[in-house]
């Protein structure tokens, strides 16, 4: 099996045997029922305690052939406001840049842990959409509204 | 924080450390902790150490043994070899006392790991550190390193040791085995300690032999479970593996005595779980024998029907680690011993109690089921061609798992739940979605007998009223729903289901159906929607069931969302019902107020259908009947907001304007009234997606404008709702949201090829942008739906465009033209660059008319103070502008309605624009790249300037003109401080680049 599989059905493990609380991560299956672990789809809890309490964010994970020594890509589905996601739903977030933070030893878990840091903390240094980043700087209360009605559209269960 | 100051007698130190194990304010424990820190690091701790050690106390020996851990690891370099030699006998002397003098075993162990400290700054000088330390202890004594030349061999030394001494010996070796496990074995720093750790190998393996049959003496002293914590922890070390395999037989006898069992099933379980390679073959098959005993019988029993908090699960995560282990061999297997052990093992998610705060070995137990089928699938799929006679022996298991499942995933009795904690409830709720997604695994091996199996379950508990075994049939099915194919095997199995009484049931407003089952069986509906796109019939009856729901507290929500689901995909069949819908929601709307996502989940649901309604004219009057509701909401909002008066917080119709529904206080009139407003708009907006056609149309790219004239009654429609649209914006004209829901109504249009209310005349959408102003509230929002707004029109009849184009550039250029400066609104300055690019990318000779000449020269100046700026993505946006204007060509052949002479005028334009630019980009690009742009900027920005030298003859003098002025490139401040990046700059970013430097790169650029 290749690195990245083996790697893979590691993460998977692990996640099963012990994931943050609200969230989850499953591989998704192909045609065949057969579960293709190089893309996961996953669920983020907005963080207690911050405006983002209560929504549940589903993000695609697509792993490349050479993870882990490339990083995964997430992407929210459907794209999400937040001034570090891109119109495309891209979260750009150091920790999955190969040129910035990325180590293979990162884990699905530290990954998810950190999109949802960053949905309560962006980072102004690397706007990725105008909207929510020209909002975020200009008119704090009006992104918080926008946000709250957010979390009530994609309510966790 | 003040500090204490340091201790002048040892009287006074021993005072402290008594302290500081004391029950004390934590300030105070900080200050003592800070005091004594300071004496251990200083040239003194040695000697505290040396006087401490041999205390009558254990606390403050167990300090000093602490504080000598701290001086190796930090000042053993300063030690001369011959004091290094001279200290560890010392310690092994301190040790053996301790064992003497009655000291507590945590001064001993602490001993140890000075001892094992030592090893790792000095393992040259203690190569066989084990048996040296065994050889001492013997002795009684420490003695020199070089004295071990005529010792005994070690099995002879460890065979002379008291139980005592043995495990003191035990506990070095574990401390040993583990510290130097931790440490990285290819650093060069550790190579040496690994390559030690092997050599006393086969010494900690004669030691642990010796602890698996200690000596007769003291037999209250138990080693064992010391000899099994040290094979854990040495276990880990690959060095260790092929000596510690002869342990594994003394190891597996532990298992009998009671108080080792909780040990050893950990070791066992721990090495299984992690290094399944390190068993042989006969290990694996002496822990088949054993758990074929019957006293492997007698603990399964007390698993199944035991208190697993009290007793623990140890052996069951036992027999999980071994089937971890051998998951693939198990799976193959067709041998009696190995099938009566998948049925232990599938046993194990039948245990007494609930999930998960009774029975806790369910979970883990389920997990080694998901990977067995896993390993099924993998291997079904993968060796095609074998026999598998294995296959039907494996499917008879997965027929108990998934039974067992069912049972487990059952609610308990609602008093029952009631008295769990909120962790107990989460974990209840994950461990069925865990079943759910195991569910779908087994149906890809086993398909549509899975199916029917919950179906016939489904069915029993429906005729035994067993409310709980229906729940669970229900939610299994549902959980199948994304792998069932359109297959009329598997419509008639499900029509079992959807045909049966149960949904009249569910439909009793107080029927005996309980909550859950209510959710579960409206979950059940949404999920299966394709089915009833298909089975036409059942439709109504769901649908109607959803409507009944809508106004309950806890279904509303699920309800509206199923509605919107099954209405959408199945609005074709819904057409007739389209009228009854509506009056449904008339009937809600008269006695209470949705919640507001609910409402415009239905909105959306009604008008999704109302766009499937064939006839024209009906679709339109359904339409309007809809959005008659909505046009009154505005009209109050506007009245409510003229007049406060008005309000009346008795009538429904107000009380739709209180977000939150139950306030703490009321809000004033404007509030309210704002609100009414914008529940309404977001009711529109939803209007405007459902009326979105789902299917595709051809479109006509060369059609005239004409064609597209609408029916009078589409027209006036239009007309009234944008009149709607405007006067709420103008009435509440501060509200950033109402601009924001008019753009969302527009894109929605905006995606449309068909004709229809949200899909307004061109001329009228850029009239309403034209009016808008800079200071209209989320200005960019609007642009940025401008942008949009073209992309459209170039997706329909070509005639349209020029005219709107024509109105538009002059718009969008005059709200930059507002701005205070470029970059105070990024996403003003981002979309209205996008806006002019894609006109010009597009429609060159519209952006280029002589009528926008001095528009222009403001906007091209404009996007090179962007270009220069510091905002990344409006830089972005004008590094493309530039790029595409560089590679800008006139139309070769002119169309029909421009005048034949505008592709040489063109030209002409653009010749002498790029004559005027070409320098002042170039200066621009310069300025970036020596030091102004952040290093991630810098591929974006290379763009432009590969166009710049390939499609301009003049680059070259250009780029040099830039290079060589100072007031370019020497004085570019770094922004590219930033991330660090960018070339050119020094600390100030003023460091001089030297003329040799700048022709080099000049050169480099245009070769």
């Amino acid at each position: 099996m290749s690195l990245c599989q083996n790697r893979l059905q590691e993460e998977r493990k692990q996640w099963r045997k012990d994931h943050p609380f609200g969230f989850y991560a499953r591989p998704q299956k192909n045609a065949q029922g057969v579960l293709d672990l190089k893309i996961w789809e996953c669920g983020i809890p907005g963080k207690e305690k911050t405006i983002w309490e209560g929504g549940l964010f589903k993000l695609i994970v697509t792993f490349p052939d050479e993870y882990p020594t490339k990083p995964p890509k997430c992407k929210f589905v459907p794209p999400l406001f937040h001034p570090n996601v891109y119109p495309s739903g891209t979260v750009c977030l150091s920790i999955l840049n190969e040129e910035e933070a990325w180590k293979p030893a990162i884990t699905i878990k530290q990954i998810l842990l950190g999109v949802q840091d960053l949905l309560n903390d962006p980072n102004p240094e690397s706007p990725a959409q105008a909207e929510a980043y020209n909002m975020y700087k200009r008119d704090r209360a009006q992104y918080e509204r926008r946000i709250k009605q957010i979390v009530r559209e994609n309510a966790a269960p | 924080m003040e500090q204490l100051p340091l201790p002048t007698s040892l009287a006074e130190v021993e005072t402290l450390i008594r302290a500081l194990y004391q029950p004390n304010p934590p300030e105070t424990i900080s200050k003592i902790q800070e005091v004594l820190h300071r004496l251990q690091r200083s040239p003194e701790g040695w000697q505290l150490a040396q006087s401490l050690i041999t205390h009558r106390e254990d606390n403050i020996r167990f300090y000093a043994a602490l504080t000598l851990i701290i001086k190796l690891n930090r000042d053993s370099a300063d030690l001369s070899e011959d004091d290094a030699k001279r200290l560890l006998e010392s310690i092994i002397g301190w040790v053996i006392q301790s064992l003497s003098d009655g000291a507590g075993h945590f001064v001993t162990k602490k001993l140890c790991s000075a001892l094992v400290t030592y090893f790792m700054h000095f393992s040259h000088l203690w190569p066989a550190c084990v048996r040296h330390f065994i050889y001492c202890l013997d002795l009684g004594r420490g003695a020199s390193v070089e004295s071990l030349d005529d010792a005994l061999q070690t099995d002879l030394l460890v065979g002379k040791l008291d139980r005592q001494k043995l495990r003191a010996a035990i506990w070095f070796a574990t401390s040993f085995v583990e510290e130097v496990g931790k440490t990285d074995m290819t650093a060069p720093k550790f190579i040496q300690v690994h390559g030690r750790l092997v050599k006393n190998g086969p010494d900690v393996v004669c030691l642990l032999a010796r602890g698996f049959s200690p000596p007769p003496d003291n037999p209250g002293l138990k080693i064992q479970g010391e000899a099994l914590a040290c094979f854990q922890r040495a276990s880990p070390n690959p060095e260790l593996v092929a000596p510690l395999r002869h342990l594994v037989g003394p190891a597996i006898n532990c298992f009998a005595d009671a108080d080792l069992f909780q040990a050893t099933a950990e070791l066992f379980s721990d090495v299984l779980a992690n290094y399944s390679a390190f068993f042989t073959d006969e290990h694996y098959d002496a822990l088949a024998s054993l758990f074929e005993s019957p006293w492997a019988a007698e603990h399964y029993q007390r698993l199944l029907h035991g208190n697993h908090q009290e007793d623990g699960i140890s052996f069951g995560l036992l027999l999980l680690a071994y089937g971890d282990a051998k998951v693939q061999d198990l799976m193959r297997s067709t041998d009696s011993r190995s099938q009566r052990f998948l049925e232990s093992l599938s046993g194990l998610l039948a245990a007494d109690g609930y999930l998960v705060g009774e029975d806790t070995i369910f979970v883990p137990a389920l997990e080694f089921w998901s990977t067995f089928v896993e390993t099924m699938i993998d291997t079904t799929y993968s060796d095609e061609d074998a026999a598998q006679a294995w296959k039907p022996y494996a499917d008879q298991h997965l027929k108990a798992v998934v039974m067992n499942c069912w049972r487990k995933i059952q609610w308990p009795p609602a008093e029952v739940f009631a008295e769990w904690d909120s962790t107990e409830r989460v974990a209840f709720g994950d461990a069925r979605k865990d079943v759910s997604d195991m569910l779908e695994s087994v149906f890809t091996l086993e398909g549509f007998s899975l199916v029917s199996f919950f179906t016939g379950l489904f069915l029993q508990g429906l005729a035994a009223r067993s409310w709980p075994e229906l729940e669970a049939s229900a939610f299994c099915l549902s959980a199948l729903s994304d792998c069932i194919s359109d297959d009329a095997r598997y419509d008639a199995e499900l029509s079992k289901v959807f045909a049966s009484p149960f949904f009249d049931l569910l439909g009793q407003a107080h029927g005996p159906i309980p909550l859950r089952l209510r959710q579960t069986g409206l979950g059940l509906i949404e999920r299966y929607c394709e089915y009833f796109e298909r089975n036409a019939q059942y439709l109504p009856n769901a649908l109607n069931l959803l409507f009944g729901a809508l106004g309950d507290s806890v279904l509303g929500g699920p309800s509206a969302r199923s509605i919107s689901t099954l209405c959408s995909s199945c609005r074709s069949i819904l057409t007739g019902e389209a009228g009854a819908f509506i009056r449904h929601y008339q009937t809600i709307r008269s006695s209470q107020v949705l919640e507001s996502l609910a409402e415009e989940r239905i909105v959306l649901s009604i008008s999704s259908i109302i766009q499937a309604i064939k006839d024209e004219e009906q679709r339109l009057h359904t339409f309007e009947e809809l959005y008659s509701f909505l046009k009154k909401d505005f009209e109050l909002a506007v009245q409510l907001k003229a007049n406060p008066n008005l309000l009346n917080l008795r009538h429904p119709d107000f009380l739709r304007g209180l977000d939150p529904p139950n306030p703490q206080a009321i809000p004033p009139p404007d509030d309210i009234a704002l609100q009414v407003a914008l529940r309404s708009m977001r009711c529109l907006a939803s209007m405007a997606k459902g009326m979105q056609d789902v299917k595709e149309h051809p479109i006509d790219l060369e059609g005239d404008a004409q064609t597209q004239q609408a029916n009078s009654r589409l027209a006036a429609l239009q007309e009234n709702i944008m009149r709607v649209l405007v006067e709420v914006q103008g009435v509440f004209s501060t509200s950033g949201e109402v601009v924001e829901i008019i753009c969302n109504i527009f894109r929605a249009g905006f995606s449309e090829t068909e004709p229809g209310p949200f899909v307004f005349p061109p001329d009228a959408v850029t009239n309403y942008f034209v009016q808008q102003r800079f200071e209209t509230p989320r200005i960019g929002t609007l642009l940025s739906t401008a942008c949009s707004f073209i992309g459209s029109l170039y997706r329909g009849p070509k005639a349209f465009v020029p005219a709107q184009l024509a109105r538009l550039v002059p718009w969008v250029i005059s709200i930059l033209q507002a701005l205070p400066e470029p970059e105070a609104d990024t996403e003003i300055t981002l979309n209205g660059i996008s806006f002019v690019d894609k006109v010009m990318v597009k429609s060159p000779e519209v952006l280029f008319h002589p009528h926008h000449a001095s528009l222009l020269e403001f906007f091209f100046l404009f996007s090179l103070k962007v270009l220069e700026g510091k905002e990344p993505l409006p830089k972005g946006a004008a590094a493309e502008f530039w790029a595409n204007f560089l590679s800008l060509k006139p139309p070769p052949v002119p169309s029909a309605s421009t005048d034949p002479a505008a592709p040489a005028a063109l030209q002409q334009t653009l010749a002498a624009a790029t004559a005027h630019l070409g320098p002042l980009l170039a200066r621009s690009l310069v300025r970036n790249l020596a030091g102004g742009a952040a290093r991630s900027e810098l591929d974006r920005l290379c763009e432009p300037l590969k166009r710049l030298v390939t499609t301009q003859v003049d680059a070259q003098r250009w780029l040099q003109a830039a290079l060589m002025d100072d007031a370019v490139v020497g004085g570019a401040a770094g922004a590219a401080g930033a991330d660090g990046g960018g070339g050119g700059g020094g600390d100030d970013g003023r460091v001089r680049v030297g003329v040799e430097e700048r022709a080099a790169f000049l050169r480099r650029v245009i070769a």
